[in-house]
């Protein structure tokens, strides 16, 4: 049997009316109200995304002005022109991601999972590119010391930035969640470039990167949660 | 391989103007189904309902709700779902009207929306009978044929033995008449993965029709 036919055959199953009760319609025509009261629509994707951008790099740069700007002083220029552009590429694709998922219908150009993953190992990659210091001094004590500031650097960015997206409307709360948390993972790894001196890359690489994946993994959590209170309050309150 | 069938839809190819022949050079038999639907009356429509204009509101709702009422029957498993489904889109759709920018697809925009209350709905199912110790028959209510639980005709047979996933696909492509970059942006998913599930429904589709001796006939309908 060609694809035609099939076609065909479609064709005609859908050509039979389908008619909606007229009472349904007009139940729901009177749950908007005779007036439904004008809005103010989403600006455009690029600017959301921009303000996003600009959300998370100001926490980043405030963050780390406050801690001190110890680790782009010791930066070389090519590590610098390396790390901080990549930096501004994942935060524009993360930011056009969130603004993706906040807005019913648009286009999804790469997956919250796959910018996840891909992320962090190409920041990773970078790292072990650019750093050649393989000792591993006070490996865990500054490591958690770094992910831990990361990561309270990470929260703000996360905030502002959903409070920036509020109006906004996930049909996906997940995805939405898991690629707001990267976005906030990314605006912490930038504090940590900018502040963190210690170039030993098993440390850049592992604790510095494992920032977007735990915060990925927070926001994440943070939208089930939310969904899934959302769907027990019906439940709470039954008399 | 992908299906041949006419699934690449530009705006502009899909002949809204009247309803033209299947086969046709450059024709969609969609359009037959939904003539009074163009894309720019949509958005029209939609600009006009976020300015606050009821007439608007009604219009949309009386053209759209049809299609979304049969996209839920196709996934659903009755009359009264689908018309429970309908009312809640339709408030969701109010409360988030501010989040359609004109200028992009208007019918992605109806069916994410659909499609999340729909998700959340079926969420929502299965915890109440998880609560109410029923769980054991929600697999018998989800696989109860539509067409035995009150739906109203040959589609919803047609596409019943079908997945989930590639029933709506189907049904966005081939009676919402979207185009495949649509449907991918209705279903969060690329279009790549749009016309693997649509290539795979229609395997099945082949597969269950070739058996009913459909082929040689191209019988109308399936009752």
């Amino acid at each position: 049997m060609r694809d035609g036919e099939i076609d065909e055959v479609l064709q005609r199953a859908a050509q039979v009316p389908h008619d909606v009760d007229p009472a349904l319609l007009d139940r729901v025509a009177g749950s908007i109200g005779p007036s439904p009261g004008p809005v103010r629509p989403l600006p455009p994707a690029w600017v959301l995304a921009g303000g996003l951008v600009l959300i998370c790099a100001a926490v980043a740069l405030a963050g780390a002005a406050r801690l001190g700007l110890y680790g782009i002083q010791k930066l070389s220029v090519l590590e610098r022109a390396l790390i901080f552009p990549a930096l501004g590429v994942l935060f524009w694709l993360a930011a056009a991601a969130w603004v993706g998922e906040m807005v019913p219908g648009s286009r999804r150009r790469v997956a919250p999972g796959t910018l996840l993953w891909a992320g962090s190992l190409a920041l990773a990659a970078m790292f072990a590119a650019l750093f050649h210091d393989y000792r591993t001094e006070q490996f865990v004590s500054q490591g958690v010391a770094c992910l831990t500031a990361g990561l309270l650097h990470a929260i703000p960015a996360g905030l502002a930035s959903w409070l920036f997206l509020r109006r906004g409307f996930a049909v996906n709360a997940l995805a939405a969640g898991l690629v707001a948390g990267t976005l906030a993972g990314l605006a912490g790894v930038t504090m940590l470039e900018l502040h963190c001196a210690n170039f030993e890359a098993p440390h850049v690489m592992l604790w510095h990167t494992a920032v977007i994946p735990v915060s990925a993994a927070a926001g994440a959590l943070l939208a089930w949660a939310t969904q899934f209170a959302g769907r027990l309050a019906p439940f709470r309150r039954r008399p | 391989m992908f299906p041949k069938g006419n699934f690449k839809k530009t705006r502009q190819e899909r002949g809204y103007g009247g309803r033209r022949e299947f086969g046709d050079p450059g024709s969609n038999w969609v359009s037959g189904f939904f003539p009074m639907c163009p894309d720019s009356d949509l958005e029209m429509l939609m600009a006009r309902y976020q300015q606050g204009d009821f007439a608007a509101a009604t219009a949309l709702i009386h053209r759209l709700s049809p299609q979304l009422h049969r996209f839920f029957l196709v996934q659903s498993a009755s009359r009264q779902d689908a018309d429970d489904l309908l009312q809640e889109t339709w408030l969701r759709i109010h409360q988030v009207r501010h989040t359609y920018r004109a200028g992009e697809p208007v019918l992605p925009w109806f069916y994410a929306i659909a499609r999340h209350i729909r998700v959340d709905h079926y969420r929502k199912a299965r915890r109440t009978s998880a609560r109410e110790g029923r769980l054991e028959e929600m697999p018998e209510a989800a696989a109860v044929h539509p067409a035995q639980a009150g739906g109203t005709g040959d589609l919803e047979a047609l596409l019943a033995p079908l997945p989930e996933s590639q029933r709506e696909v189907i049904q966005m492509l081939k009676v919402a008449g979207m185009s495949l970059e649509e449907v991918a942006r209705a279903t969060s998913s690329s279009v790549g993965s749009v016309k693997q599930k649509a290539h795979r429904a229609y395997e099945r589709l082949r597969e269950r029709l070739s058996g009913m001796g459909l082929s040689k006939e191209r019988a109308g309908g399936l009752s």
